[in-house]
């Protein structure tokens, strides 16, 4: 046989072992991180479109003053969901979704270190998403506002079941990111392939692993954090009841302290996500690596120093606040940098204008005018004035929409061939950047001046005579024709599954490993396994791009490789489909849900989750103990 | 004038276009405090605008700049631009530090002698004010507005009696959080007289929305007025319509929440409506204190302020017509 | 050059077992201990935090914490760690018949700890919805036990599985990690038992 032959017949038997079961119990069963990071992907995204909608619908309130499109009741629910959602089931589940995806493809690997516990996560995040939304269609939708101030949200002042709704929502969203974030520190620590020491770490990765440290302490401090709101609403602790010696602003502590690094939890992967893009359209590594990995560092470690910036109208002691004044400036200089250093490489390579770039070139103005939006609001005069209007508003979706929202579209259309083996139109793609940085601009440029005109914040309505219905009527329209650009999108990526150009394994050209396989990949990744010399191992030479032997055929084999330096160490048996991480998922779900209704909820939630972990790790009796 | 000027000029700088009028524009101050925070927005714009004009230039170039041929540009020479821009990043972030902290310490320093002091407590949804003073007689308890004499700093206590609000208006100062289980405080000038809208700044439930306050700038002579006329109680009803009118108020569940000083009328739930008649507006800005909106909020509150905690009314036309007679004489 | 000719590594040979940092579950373990350590601190400076807003620690007229259970509890459970210690050194060296001994004594200390904790519930004397004080003292103490009641149930399936047919080599690394986690919940609860049976004596 050739060599040629050979490959193909093991990679056929390869397919065999790593292929999962096939139909709806494959699809139920299924621990392939490509499967699950797809489906994270797609139901994020529908989340991001309800959230949209959702916004659209307050635009259409806010058209008008005095306008009675919505009440109050419902206003409020809208705002709060819009928030809840785009913030916890969509802008960390994307970033993850496609970590999820995409960082075992780019540093070779087979899977994610725990194929079984990263199901648990979809299903967890899947089915506290639903949650949020089933309790909003039926009117018990949470309305005090996604950062749920107590004591508002707590059991005086918002009886009923609205805010544990969201308490809940969150704890199980935060699992989920919790678990993901475990994936990804464990499989990027452990699963590189050989060569790839820490310092030829794609930039994407580096991101990834940088939010996964923040999320370990940012989110378990939040899901602390609701667990004792959802203790303070069910069984009558104190925590934040001033009443009884608690403290309203302790949840606002805990809540930003999660609630910051929140921010750069969803801009540092995108900021990895332009850094990837960037050099397949600018036709040279990005200028500037070791930099912006420092930087990447620089921002995790800040972004907890800066918490109580979200809290400077509440009257924290003077010398305090001057120290987070100086540190919500100073994380200016790591974001600079970065900046700094794309445009250094745009300007010195030679821009390709494909889609990607267009909203990597968007993202620059967009994050620009929200960086120093938000450079203006650490000044604490200035955010006394602006803070909780309009202006605030206006910030962070520059910062969050084109800090965020642009890089993941950039990587959407630049991974869409590698996630499913089709081109996505170039000219719908650019119709899609053009309506929706247009309708961005259009939509939250006046917003500026509305703050500024004394607008506050979540409000349902407002009096004509203040004059800002002709600004609010502009940024209507803004959401309409952002609206639009979505849809756009839409229609490109269900006509491009259908019909659109097929993808080769590399059609960009670019630089690391995803592209080192087929598009899609295999159930397997890689055959034979890579190794890297480089940090742009598709641009190296062959001699750069040994492969690894020796690892099993007829089993799910994974190579484990050290720490620091990814020298090849052991080999690790990855385990197989299983039907038990989704039971899991739906018992801690009747926990959950049922803890709303009767504490007994914890106890029942106990017992029905025993049996699927004890299912999950208990090994099938194959062959007898050799030990 | 001067600050008509400069509102022209912030208006330019943040493309505003309605930004400056109004009574509720932080970009038009009438008093020092505003003013120190205006000067430092015109300063945070100008610095904001030339750093953001000269980075989409310098994008620009990068990315258009001689079509064909490009040749690579060294990294040498890349890190002496990106080293340069972080210098000048820098040098900006600390100028701004500087101009934060002197606009901080100025605004420290504005005029401590108050000429009197006043505890605003805020309610869903409405604002409790009541004037201290040594004298438990001359204490003053009433609602939705302000008045201040202009040219003299008053000092605010800020309470909450339920969930978190933050009292802020903006063509005086900027907000302070209204916080359960704490009192901050605050200075307000004005430096003449005049009329400042502020709204609710964070949000506190159903009606955040309609939680307005004003606050009114007078004379000293004219505030001195005011005062000792606000001071006395409700004016007895005029005539036999009005006392019917009163008897209706005292007869029915009005009186559980609201006061009437001079009346057995003493709830505290709600607005004291001692001097209704001198206000501007009803419900907390939310409607015009007109006999019209008057009979309707009194009737069904709801329709005018969905959720809000007073009940809605069943009145017969003649209770409800003198009940606003003598509503109508709380001046 | 052709795919053949390119240079080869050979992962043949290598372990298909290793303990500690070489594997990947010792790295989970790290990471699910960060998680429930910055849980456990966040409810530690709450505790803090919420003890500004009293002139008195226990609130008057809460009663003191009893000290006997829970120091005795606090014993056993920093006792726990030797059997743990001795499992573990069994599992590197792959030797059934020593993790089986410690493993299960350790299973059976925790068990008690267990059990001894549902009287340091009673020792606290004061209800969880009586004030932030007894929220606080509940929470950290329920939260610490929720921990313990999960590893005592996973540290009772991998001893069972020691005695399982379908046990394989690598089941040994899960005592390892058995071992650790034990650990860290023994170490925690030192801060949590100094500020809750301590703290309203000091604090």
């Amino acid at each position: 046989m050739s060599t040629d032959e050979v490959l193909a017949s093991e990679r056929r038997q390869l397919d065999e072992t790593w292929s999962g079961r096939p139909g709806f119990i494959g699809w139920l069963t299924s621990v392939d991180h490509k499967s699950i990071g797809r489906r994270y992907i797609v139901t994020a995204l529908v989340f991001f479109a309800l959230a949209g909608i959702d916004a659209l619908v307050m635009r259409l309130q806010l058209a008008t003053p005095e306008s009675e499109l919505l009440g109050p009741d419902l206003y409020n629910q809208f705002f709060t969901v819009h928030g809840t959602t785009m913030m916890f089931l969509f802008a960390v589940p994307i970033v993850e979704a496609l970590g999820i995806y995409f960082v075992p493809l780019m540093i070779g690997a087979r899977n994610v270190a725990y194929p079984r516990l990263n199901a648990l996560g979809y299903w967890v995040y899947l089915i506290g998403g639903v949650f949020l939304w089933t309790s909003f269609a039926i009117g018990v939708g949470p309305d005090t506002g996604w950062f749920s101030y107590v004591p508002l949200s707590g059991p005086e002042f918002t009886p009923g079941k609205r805010a544990d709704v969201w308490a809940q929502t969150v704890t199980f969203t935060e699992i989920a990111a919790l678990i993901a974030a475990v994936e990804i520190i464990v499989t990027t620590f452990k699963l590189r392939a050989p060569g790839m020491t820490l310092n030829r770490l794609p930039l994407f990765v580096w991101s990834m692993l940088v939010t996964a440290f923040m999320v370990l302490f940012a989110m378990s401090t939040v899901a602390t954090a609701s667990i004792m709101l959802a203790l303070d609403r069910l069984v009558g602790m104190h925590f934040f009841n001033p009443a009884e010696g608690g403290d309203p602003l302790l949840w606002q502590h805990l809540f930003w302290f999660f609630g910051h690094p929140e921010v750069y939890i969803i801009f540092l992967p995108a900021t990895g996500m332009i850094s990837t893009v960037l050099p397949a359209f600018t036709r040279r590594p990005v200028f500037g690596y070791t930099i912006l990995v420092f930087a990447l560092l620089t921002t995790g470690f800040m972004s907890f120093a800066l918490w109580v910036h979200h809290m400077l109208t509440t009257g924290i002691p003077h010398h305090g606040s001057s120290f987070f004044t100086a540190a919500s400036i100073l994380i200016a200089i790591p974001s600079g940098i970065q900046v700094f250093c794309w445009i250094a490489s745009i300007w010195s390579g030679r821009p390709v204008f494909r889609t990607p770039l267009l909203f990597v070139a968007g993202f620059l103005f967009m994050f620009v005018m929200g960086g120093l939006t938000g450079v203006m609001v650490a000044a604490i005069p200035f955010d006394q004035q602006v803070h909780d209007t309009f202006f605030v508003v206006a910030h962070f979706h520059y910062v969050l929409v084109g800090g965020s929202v642009f890089p993941i579209f950039a990587a959407i259309y630049y991974w869409f061939p590698k996630l499913t083996g089709r081109m996505l139109s170039e000219t719908l793609g650019r119709w899609h950047f053009g309506l929706f940085f247009a309708g961005l601009n259009l939509t939250f440029f006046p917003m500026h001046a509305l703050g500024l005109a004394g607008m506050p914040r979540r409000v349902y309505t407002y009096r004509d005579e203040l004059g800002w219905g002709d600004l609010n009527l502009l940024a209507t329209i803004g959401a309409i024709v952002l609206a639009l650009g979505v849809v756009v999108f839409a229609v490109n990526v269900v006509t491009s599954l259908r019909r659109g150009e097929s993808a080769p394994d590399d059609p960009w050209g670019a630089d690391s490993l995803e592209w080192a396989t087929s598009s899609p990949p295999p159930a397997y990744n890689f055959h034979p396994v890579p190794a890297v010399g480089s940090r742009s191992p598709m641009w190296s030479a062959p001699p750069d791009l040994p492969q690894v032997t020796g690892l099993a055929f007829d089993k799910m084999e994974q190579l484990v490789t050290s720490t620091l330096d990814a020298v090849p160490d052991n080999r690790q048996e990855m385990p197989g489909p299983t039907i038990w991480p989704f039971v899991a998922a739906l018992a801690i779900g009747v926990t959950f849900i049922t803890s709303i209704f009767t504490p007994w909820g914890a106890v029942l939630g106990a017992a029905l989750l025993l049996p699927p972990l004890l299912k999950w790790g208990w090994p099938k009796p194959k062959h007898e103990v050799h030990a | 004038m001067r600050s008509r000027l400069h509102c022209a000029g912030w208006a330019i700088a943040a493309a505003a276009l309605g930004g400056c009028e109004g009574i509720q524009s932080a970009l038009d101050p009438a008093g020092p405090h505003a003013a120190l925070i205006a000067r430092e927005t015109g300063y945070l714009f100008a610095m904001a605008g030339t750093v953001f004009t000269i980075v989409m230039l310098a994008l620009a170039y990068a990315l258009f700049h001689r079509r064909a041929g490009r040749q690579p540009v060294a990294d040498g020479t890349l890190a002496r631009w990106v080293g340069g821009a972080l210098a000048v990043t820098v040098v900006i972030l600390l100028v701004n530090l500087v101009v934060d902290l002197r606009t901080q310490r100025a605004l420290a320093g504005i005029g401590s002698d108050e000429a009197l002091s006043i505890e605003v407590t805020g309610h869903q949804w409405w604002w409790e004010v009541e004037y201290v003073h040594e004298q438990p007689s001359r204490r003053l308890r009433t609602a939705n507005e302000i008045h201040i004499p202009a040219g003299r700093p008053v000092l605010i206590e800020l309470r909450s009696a339920d969930v978190i609000h933050s009292f802020w208006v903006p063509k005086l100062h900027g907000k302070h959080d209204m916080i359960p289980g704490y009192t901050r405080t605050i200075r307000l000038q004005a430096d003449a007289p005049g009329v400042f809208r502020g709204e609710c700044a964070e949000f506190c439930g159903h009606q955040h929305a309609n939680m307005a306050l004003y606050v009114i700038a007078h004379p000293v002579e004219e505030f001195d007025r005011w005062y000792a006329q606000q001071l006395l109680p409700a004016p007895p009803p005029a005539d036999a319509h009005a006392e019917a009118g009163q008897r209706v108020f005292l007869s029915k569940p009005c009186i559980v929440c609201h006061t009437i000083r001079g009346t057995p009328a003493g709830g505290r739930a709600a607005p004291d409506l001692t001097h209704l008649a001198s206000r501007r507006t009803l419900a907390a800005g939310t409607l015009p204190n007109t006999r019209e909106h008057l009979a309707g909020w009194v009737l069904d509150p709801h329709s005018a302020k969905p959720g809000v905690r007073m009940p809605q009314n069943r009145l017969s036309r003649n209770e409800l017509d003198a009940l606003l007679t003598y509503l109508e004489g709380l001046r | 050059m052709t795919e053949a000719e390119r240079p080869v590594i050979d992962a043949a040979k290598l372990p298909s077992i290793t303990f500690g940092y070489h594997g990947t579950t010792w790295w989970a373990t790290a990471a699910f201990m960060v998680i429930e350590g910055t849980t456990l601190i966040v409810l530690l400076v709450s505790y803090v935090y919420l003890r500004r807003n009293f002139v008195e620690w226990p609130p008057p007229p809460t009663a003191l914490p009893d000290l006997l259970v829970p120091t005795i509890n606090l014993a056993l459970l920093l006792f726990t760690i030797v059997p743990m210690a001795l499992a573990r050194r069994a599992a590197h060296s792959l030797d059934l018949h020593g993790v089986r001994v410690f493993l299960v004594s350790a299973v059976l200390l925790a068990a008690v700890t267990v059990v001894l904790r549902g009287f340091e519930f009673a020792a606290l004397n004061v209800r969880w919805d009586s004030d932030a004080y007894g929220s606080s003292l509940w929470m950290l103490l329920g939260l610490h036990t929720t921990l313990l009641v999960i590893d005592l149930l996973e540290s009772g399936a991998i001893a069972a599985l020691m005695f399982s047919k379908g046990r394989e080599p690598k089941h040994f690394v899960d005592v390892e990690e058995a071992a650790v986690y034990q650990w860290f919940l023994s170490i925690s609860y030192v801060p949590v038992y100094v500020l809750i049976f301590l703290g309203p004596r000091l604090l």
